[in-house]
């Protein structure tokens, strides 16, 4: 039997590890049809088409993005996960960003993502 | 602890950060405290926390902690929150924090900070763009 814990844990990991191989529609089937993501750096709330959009055109951006240390820590209803996104560049040069995604989790899907960085870091890029 | 001792412990945290209650945050930062910061990357340790808090408030008339989104696992919390500051000149700003802290026997023993220093300028009322 999969608990609360377990599931929420399963699909944060499914969600990294298919923005990680840029496999849009492995995104897609962690997100609830209503799904909506706010983003610190903005201000703003995305909706669920603009994000797999935005994915989808991200994806060639860099030669490779991965998302290390997940420390993972789940609640009834979502989970936190902290991480840091290593990426490299198409000119070899490696950047590390630390980062801080709040979910909120119905049904096995993502409802809600709250998405927590600091954009100065991205001139480092 | 169990969830209502753990909100109660974040709810009393962000009342004494707000009411400049260094005596209290003393006793609610466990011995071994260590804060972390993305914006620098690097932990402080709760003395020079508490020591370095003074000075930090002397920038603003007024600092709320609002809008608390507090969700409880089995050692800690994770809190959404908007931190509301009024400068001496009446500006007003707003930035948007996350807070993940782990918590041991009613005290808080980890704080990893999460906020976008872009929006510091804005918020201090040094620039018209960002967050405000």
């Amino acid at each position: 039997m999969t608990t609360p814990d377990t599931g929420h844990r399963r699909l944060c990991h499914e969600l990294f590890d298919a923005i990680e191989r840029g496999d849009i529609a492995a995104v897609d089937r962690c997100y609830a049809p209503d799904m909506t993501l706010w983003f610190n750096v903005t201000g703003e709330e995305m909706t669920r088409e603009d994000n797999l959009k935005a994915l989808a055109s991200g994806t060639d951006l860099h030669r490779r993005r991965t998302y290390d240390d997940r420390t993972i820590s789940t609640f009834d209803d979502g989970f936190v996960v902290q991480y840091t996104v290593n990426v490299i560049t198409h000119s070899g040069a490696r950047v590390a960003l630390s980062a801080c995604l709040v979910a909120e989790v119905r049904d096995g899907k993502i409802t809600k993502l709250f998405e927590y960085l600091d954009s100065g870091k991205f001139g480092s890029r | 602890m169990d969830e209502y001792e753990i909100r109660e412990l974040c709810e009393k945290f962000f009342d004494a950060y707000e009411n400049r209650r260094v005596d209290l945050l003393d006793g609610i930062y466990s011995d071994d405290c260590v804060i972390w910061h993305n914006v620098f990357g690097r932990e402080t340790t709760r003395d020079e926390n508490l020591a370095a808090l003074p000075d930090s408030y002397k920038g603003q008339r007024r600092r709320t902690y609002n809008d608390r989104t507090i969700n409880t696992f089995h050692d800690g919390f994770v809190i959404q929150y908007s931190l509301d500051g009024v400068q001496h000149t009446g500006h007003r700003g707003s930035l948007w924090i996350c807070i993940v802290a782990t918590c041991r026997d009613g005290k808080i023993t980890r704080i990893d900070e999460y906020m976008d220093s872009s929006k510091f300028a804005a918020w201090a009322g040094r620039t018209s763009g960002g967050a405000s």
